[in-house]
């Protein structure tokens, strides 16, 4: 992790000191019982450098009666990116918003099992707000908050999480902002309101406010689709350069966009009774150029969806 | 378009043609006939703002010619000595108001919230209807409420006890007689309250849910996301409403001149009574001379026209600066 | 840079955010509780009012009362059908002068832009917010003093001008929510602009319309103010009678008042729920 960057201090801590203590979270490894969609060379990867994985087990979100993504089960492996692609409305969103326990405001009911490492998102004693500081969200159309600065924007996660102190909140704004490849350009308006960037420059600042917070996962529900392809390239890169340091779980409806930065590819599609299943998952390449199943290589070739 | 050009198009034959001639004529009479009473109703509702202006403005020209413009600040409104002032009445009517938004602002801030953010759906609905209806009672029904009911609560255990209360007594000292300052603000915040509930509320409820959702994304708890993305940018709304309910309290009368015991003199405490310049122009409309008298009268209300109506268009400015900040943001994105 | 010895960043972050939990959630049950205490605060007096008025009203309410004409003073039997009766005299004749003109204004104001309208609207606004005591005095300077005498047409005036500027917004709203296309697709079609004017615009806007009338007409008749500078005698409305009666000394007065304070809350909260279930019924009835 060399270059014009300064490195994570996390990632190199991690590496160097072993497993990452804290009250909820533990080495992630995985017991036996192999899961038939995850390849095996990703989970090494993820006990040995001691980020825990997301482990998904027949998971289904549903509003009231009706269902709108069922029986996923799926391991998102750390320190890649994996892509989750499909035709709108097929639950690819729902899904995404299962992982960081958004639905505890938007009525969804989400069951089956979905794991932090050893940690059971949805189980009672967990907390909602803490698995959002491990968990963050970058959301399809750039957010940032309208009444703070830039600056402001940045450290309002910390903020919340109770972290203060002026120089400690200084270093992680510019660390967030220089991995989120826009320190140079707002370093000199660093107290503007963040409403005067353009689209682009919005959602990097978004990008900047979740890692500020340092989550182990980022999840993105689309997080291109508002910007102009200039843009787009420009976080597609940072995507990548991102990839080997924080987990990013990426929703895209443009299969081509999941070829150019995911590791891995998972392809949802609406089954007959229209409620959105997971068809297949595995190394980016194999799904589209060689599928297993007829469904995947009818949608990635273009004919469906 | 105009109809002649789309009959033109529909008929060719020259039966048709005379037929769609007659109707092209009667149709641009009935064009000219309703364009007509459309300036009608607009410019007979013009005529009357214009009339109240100007009929406000000369009836108290001759308060003015007597006590000058000082009319406005000077301190004494004694009719029996001839003295016409409105200095003081402004003075209570800023106190009044003043006191009913420290009373009325708080909880119907907190009702907002709670209707807004903290309450499960089945709730807020008929919650909220019960809080609007507070809206339709009519002023008359409250200030018979405060004269009657309050009065003699305030006058025997409310205001004693506030006396009592330390540090914050001083505002209470003094015999309490019941009318009063106090609860001529009672009931002014007890009449504003729904007004600033639904604003409120309405301004909350413009906050878009991505704001919500990124400070949910980041970790906050619910009042988190609360106090730091949904006050700020419901803040113009905020003060729209206030703003709107000061300029209601600020022309009640009816129901102050009920409570507040029609005493134009500076108030020692809360607990004193005293008069507003709602209350004065009723209660001394019936009593004043006419001529000199009764002009002070109008021009009293000339004063207080000319308050609420700079205050309520400020209000409006807020309600407008709201929803344009609203549309900033979106454009930033293109 | 020794980033081994730094205690890492994401473990400061992890240990705040725990630590820090256990306080935001007790800040939030607090002021979840002072919101709750804030509702009880805002629905009591509505509760209050009503029970006063019920409690002490109902008791001299009966149909005697309604229906017979106010007595002398101390001479048992009168009733308040004269202040009944005048104040639906004097509502209705209002709503005959306010609804044309505002329905028409707001029509002027729906279909045009430019600096006039702008200038309309504002004045409109404007208009809402002006007390109504000045719209009483404004009546007794144009109608009452002129004429020597109070009369019930100033006092309609005076009201017609109270719920003129409310209809005319709310018209317009109402009018406004309604594409604009559906109104367009009626003139490219030829038809007269009139006739587009009323059997779109109108029947599609017609539930608002009626809800936001009935509201200002609500509104309207509990007034007070305004009559006290045009009417000649409180027995003539039945605000006023209220005010007369309530602030008089004598508790038989009194009790008249709180018995005419019931009949015109019924009313005006009946009013202002019909209102609603209109437009409700009527928009049902359209889908």
């Amino acid at each position: 992790m060399t270059g014009e960057q300064p490195a994570l201090p996390t990632a190199l801590a991690a590496v160097a000191a072993g497993p990452v203590h804290g009250g909820d979270t533990a080495v992630a490894t995985r017991p036996g019982g192999a899961q038939p969609q995850s390849a095996a060379p990703s989970r090494e990867g993820a006990s040995l450098e001691g980020v825990p994985s997301l482990t998904l087990d027949s998971v289904r979100v549903s509003f009231g009666d009706h269902v709108a993504v069922r029986n996923v089960s799926l391991d998102i492996p750390s320190r890649e990116v994996t892509a989750l692609i499909g035709p709108s409305g097929c639950g690819k969103t729902t899904l995404l918003r299962a992982l960081n326990r958004l639905h505890d405001h938007t009525g969804g009911r989400v069951e089956g099992s979905i794991k932090l490492g050893d940690l059971d998102l949805y189980a009672p004693g967990t907390r909602p707000e803490l698995v959002r500081t491990r968990i963050g969200m970058v959301f399809q159309r750039p957010n940032p908050f309208p009444a703070m600065s830039v600056f402001e924007n940045v450290v309002s996660g910390l903020r919340f999480n109770g972290v203060h102190g002026k120089a400690l909140l200084r270093d992680a704004a510019e660390s967030a902002l220089r991995h989120a490849a826009l320190w140079d350009v707002v370093k000199d308006r660093l107290h503007q309101p963040a409403v005067r960037l353009s689209g682009g420059q919005q959602q990097r600042l978004c990008i900047a406010r979740a890692l500020a917070v340092e989550p182990e996962i980022l999840l993105m529900d689309e997080p291109c689709s508002a910007l102009d392809p200039i843009a787009t390239a420009k976080i597609e890169e940072l995507i990548t350069r991102l990839a080997p340091e924080v987990t990013i779980v990426l929703v895209t409806h443009n299969m081509f966009q999941a070829h150019r930065v995911a590791g891995r590819t998972a392809v949802f599609l609406l089954g007959e009774d229209r409620v959105g299943e997971l068809v297949e998952v595995g190394p980016t390449a194999e799904v589209f150029a060689s599928p297993r199943d007829d469904r995947t290589r009818a949608y990635v070739s273009g004919e469906v969806g | 378009m105009s109809p002649d050009a789309v009959s033109g198009l529909v008929g060719p034959g020259r039966v048709i043609g005379v037929r769609s001639a007659l109707r092209r004529r009667r149709s641009r009479l009935g064009d000219q006939a309703y364009s007509a009473l459309r300036w009608a109703g607009a410019g007979l509702f013009g005529a009357v703002v214009l009339g109240l202006l100007v009929g406000v403005g000369s009836d108290s020209s001759a308060a003015l010619q007597h006590s000058g413009i000082g009319f406005v600040w000077s301190g004494t409104w004694n009719p029996a000595a001839g003295q016409y002032g409105a200095g003081i009445l402004v003075v209570d009517t800023l106190l009044t108001t003043a006191v009913a938004m420290v009373l009325m602002v708080p909880i119907g801030l907190g009702t907002a919230v709670f209707l807004s953010e903290l309450a499960p759906r089945w709730l807020s609905g008929p919650l909220s209807t019960l809080i609007g209806l507070l809206a339709a009672v009519p002023s008359i029904v409250v200030g018979l409420w405060g004269l009657l009911v309050l009065t003699p609560i305030f006058a025997n255990q409310v205001e004693p006890f506030l006396a009592s209360v330390p540090v914050v007594g001083w505002l209470f000292r003094g015999e309490a007689y019941g009318p009063s300052i106090l609860l001529a603000s009672v009931v002014l915040a007890v009449m504003t309250l729904p007004t600033m509930v639904s604003l409120s509320r309405t301004a909350f409820g413009g906050v878009p849910l991505a704001d919500r959702e990124a400070a949910l994304a980041l970790g906050a708890t619910r009042w988190q996301v609360v106090r730091r993305a949904v006050f700020p940018a419901a803040r113009a709304g905020v003060s729209a409403a206030v703003t709107l309910a000061v300029g209601r309290a600020l022309g009640e009368s009816i129901a102050v001149a009920m409570v507040i015991g029609n005493r134009p003199a500076i108030p020692e405490s809360l607990t004193t009574p005293g008069a507003t310049l709602g209350s004065a122009i009723v209660n001394q409309f019936a009593e004043a001379s006419p001529g000199i008298g009764t002009s002070s009268v109008i021009a009293l209300g000339a004063v207080l026209l000319l308050l609420t109506v700079a205050v309520n268009a400020g209000g409006q400015a807020l309600l407008r600066s709201g929803a344009g900040a609203r549309a900033h943001t979106a454009g930033a994105l293109r | 840079m020794s980033v081994l010895l730094a205690p890492s960043r994401r473990e400061l972050v992890r240990t705040a955010a725990r630590r820090s939990l256990r306080r935001r959630r007790i800040v939030g049950t607090v002021v979840q509780g002072l919101c709750v205490v804030a509702v009880v605060a805002a629905v009591a007096p509505l509760v209050a009012l009503v029970y006063y008025t019920v409690t002490r009203g109902a008791s001299t309410l009966s149909w005697a009362f309604l229906s017979h004409a106010p007595t002398p003073p101390f001479i048992p039997g009168g009733g308040i059908s004269t202040a009944i009766t005048g104040t639906a005299e004097i509502v209705g004749l209002a709503i005959v002068l306010a609804i044309p003109i505002s329905l028409l204004a707001a029509l002027f104001l729906f279909e045009r832009s430019g600096k006039l309208a702008a200038a309309l609207r504002f004045s409109a606004d404007v208009l809402t917010g002006v007390p109504s005591i000045i719209i009483g005095i404004f009546a007794y300077a144009v109608l009452v003093l002129p004429l020597h005498q109070f009369s019930t047409l100033a006092a309609s005036f005076a009201l017609a001008m109270l719920m003129l500027p409310i209809m005319i917004r709310a018209d317009e709203e109402a009018m406004r929510t309604i594409a604009l296309d559906l109104w367009e697709a009626g003139i490219a079609l030829g038809a007269r602009r009139g006739r587009v004017a009323r059997s779109v615009v109108l029947r599609g806007a017609l539930p608002d319309l009626v809800t936001g009338n009935l509201l200002a007409i609500a509104r309207a008749a509990g007034e007070t103010a305004p009559l006290l500078f045009t009417l000649a005698t409180p027995l003539a409305a039945m605000t006023l009678l209220i005010y007369t009666d309530g602030t008089a000394a004598f508790p038989s007065a009194q009790r008249t008042a709180w018995a005419t304070a019931l009949v015109l809350l019924s009313f005006v909260l009946l009013l202002s729920v019909a209102a609603r279930l209109v437009a409700w019924r009527i928009s049902r009835r359209a889908h």
